[in-house]
């Protein structure tokens, strides 16, 4: 578009000047977008640092880089305090809740948007109409239900209500994957004789790949984190999820810091290697269901 | 689900009495499948989803405390206690709902004013946007009761944060308390910690906003000779507006609903000082013991749905009379 003005002229001092001034906006740029890089970061700078210092020194406060680092309190924290059993508890939790997820809105969001069924349109808004009930009004009526069921304090009462929480975000991002298949390749299976079960699980759920990582990626993340219904919802020790197993840190009367942060750390480490490996999916299902 | 293994039959059997055009069994074969596959979904939403919020809306009518047989039926008297009537709960409502409420402006105003900037700049840092787009992500990823409990470490009487003022020379500005412990300081604390973790989405779906703009609107701004402030201020700004839009309405719900960070980090104090409506609702309902206070509970998280719609169409609204 500009092209049509370009000319060869020979470098002014205008020219010299407007290129300073362009290296100093570029060096200001980049140290205000540093330095909000190392707001976004900073409790985790101290988790870390507290995580390799020892009793005393963590009382002392301090340097961010510890004067004698060690490995002996995250692996004190490790081992007495169970957090072998919060960390299986909490994989546990994730898979299901994950497994289940991607399985239940996967079906759910081919029949959206491939199959023409009376009351769809009604079902599908009903679906996201759940979005707007704020968490706090459900969860005394979930224990309440749970306890009925007999499933209170079990991990499979907590798998229910994390995936039904996932639905409307997962029903939108599956049904708008599966839209943009081109609807050839499914008349061609169909003449094939393949069946709806067989079109769905061997033409749409491999076309449909990103958006199944998404969706198990937005799902699992929260899941992990989780932390209110879990704490409500469990009672023995040896159901705990880190989370909760992290709360028990802090209820002592006088919480050792570098043991909860030590604990803190092994909560965060799994998301943030998750996120960090499959951080493009992430980012690109974020927008997409924010968008839809 | 009975009925729907009972249809299967004629399909598989290859046409009932009513099937004659194979049109007409294509369709109602499609039209099974669907059902079947949502049926999963629909159950779990009906036991999950349907049941519990009549069950919390009925019982939003009712005093009970959870333990007895039969709820008492009061009608409006929660709604009537919880706004006005009743002595204890009412003052506390209205005290909490005020620290809603600066929450519900700070928050939001907050969270705009730092991600539209940021997505503005790092928009035009090509090089290093992936590596940096990723570490202003992990707030997100990580948002939950760890992160909180690192900040509250590092807000404490000798903690990271008044130490690194002691070291700018700013030590007057320190808390000797605790940035928590400070009836005055721990509410403006916990918003800024909230918009810290808000910050990351809202500046992600600037930032594909800004993607999104025609390269040639900007730089017919350009040729009319505006400068970089003036762009971004005249152009982007308004043409950004939709976003801006859901960056409000998201927060808004969060800081109305939202109340991890105040269970987890203050628990309300000192004081009551960061009570806020979310928080009292979870106190009502589970902190209660043998109090019949689960209808008030009820009562106060449909206060808080209500409140929530009312502001997401006043939001529509607003955009739609600006588009």
């Amino acid at each position: 578009m500009t092209s049509i003005s370009v000319k060869a002229r020979p470098v002014t001092p205008d020219d010299a000047r407007a290129r300073r001034r362009r290296l100093i906006a570029r060096t200001v740029v980049g140290v205000l977008l540093g330095l909000y890089g190392l707001v976004s970061v900073y409790p985790f700078l101290w988790m870390v640092s507290a995580a390799f210092k020892d009793q005393v020194e963590v009382v002392r406060g301090g340097h961010l880089i510890p004067q004698n680092p060690t490995f002996d309190t995250l692996v004190d924290t490790w081992n007495k305090l169970h957090f072998f059993d919060f960390f299986m508890n909490s994989l546990l939790v994730t898979v299901y809740t994950v497994v289940l997820t991607v399985v239940v809105y996967s079906a759910a969001g081919y029949a959206f948007a491939v199959l023409r069924f009376p009351g769809r349109g009604a079902l599908q808004k009903l679906f996201v109409s759940l979005l707007f009930v704020p968490g706090v009004t459900v969860m005394l009526p979930i224990v309440m239900l749970e306890n009925k069921l007999g499933i209170l304090g079990t991990h499979f009462g907590l798998v229910l209500p994390f995936v039904n929480g996932g639905a409307p975000l997962s029903i939108l991002l599956m049904t708008g994957a599966f839209l943009a298949v081109p609807s050839e390749l499914r008349d061609s299976a169909r003449v094939d004789g393949a069946s709806e079960l067989r079109i769905f699980t061997g033409v749409y759920l491999p076309l449909a790949r990103p958006a199944l990582i998404t969706v198990a990626l937005l799902t699992a993340i929260p899941t992990w984190n989780e932390y209110l219904l879990t704490r409500v919802s469990l009672n023995d020790p040896s159901t705990f999820t880190l989370p909760l197993g992290l709360q028990t840190l802090s209820s002592e009367s006088v919480p050792h810091y570098n043991n909860l942060m030590a604990g803190a750390l092994i909560v965060v480490i799994p998301v943030i290697v998750l996120f960090l490996s499959l951080q493009r999916y992430f980012v690109n299902g974020l927008v997409g269901a924010v968008k839809g | 689900m009975t009925t729907a293994v009972r249809t299967t039959v004629p399909d598989t059997a290859g046409g009932g009495a009513g099937d004659t055009s194979p049109r007409r069994r294509a369709r109602r074969y499609e039209a099974l499948s669907g059902y079947l596959f949502v049926a999963p979904a629909v159950v779990l939403f009906l036991v999950m989803g349907v049941y519990t919020v009549g069950y919390g809306f009925a019982l939003s009518f009712a005093t009970w405390n959870g333990f007895t047989p039969d709820w008492t039926w009061v009608g409006l008297d929660n709604y009537a206690d919880l706004l006005w009537r009743d002595p204890i709960y009412a003052p506390r409502v209205r005290h909490a709902a005020l620290n809603t409420l600066w929450v519900m402006v700070a928050v939001p105003t907050l969270t705009v004013a730092v991600s539209f900037p940021l997505a503005v700049l790092l928009n035009q840092a090509k090089r290093m946007q992936s590596v940096l787009r990723s570490v202003y992500f992990v707030p997100y990823v990580t948002t939950g009761i760890a992160v909180f409990f690192a900040w509250q470490y590092i807000l404490q009487p000798d903690g990271a944060i008044n130490t690194l003022l002691d070291g700018l020379g700013l030590g007057s500005l320190a808390q000797p308390q605790g940035w928590l412990g400070n009836p005055h300081t721990a509410l403006p604390t916990i918003i800024v910690v909230t918009v810290w973790s808000s910050v990351p989405v809202s500046m992600l779906l600037y930032l594909t906003g800004l993607q999104g703009i025609d390269r040639s609107v900007l730089e017919a701004a350009q040729l009319d000779g505006a400068g970089w402030w003036r762009t971004n201020a005249s152009v982007v700004w308004p043409l950004l507006r939709p976003i801006t839009a859901i960056v409000v309405l998201l927060n808004l719900r969060e800081s109305l609903q939202g109340f991890q960070t105040f269970l987890v980090m203050t628990n309300g104090g000192p004081g009551d000082h960061t009570n806020v409506l979310g928080l009292e609702a979870y106190r009502l309902a589970f902190l209660k013991n043998l109090s019949p206070t689960l209808g008030l509970s009820s009562a106060l998280g449909w206060i808080l749905f209500a409140v929530a719609l009312i502001l997401a169409l006043i939001n529509l609204r607003a955009l739609r009379s600006k588009t």
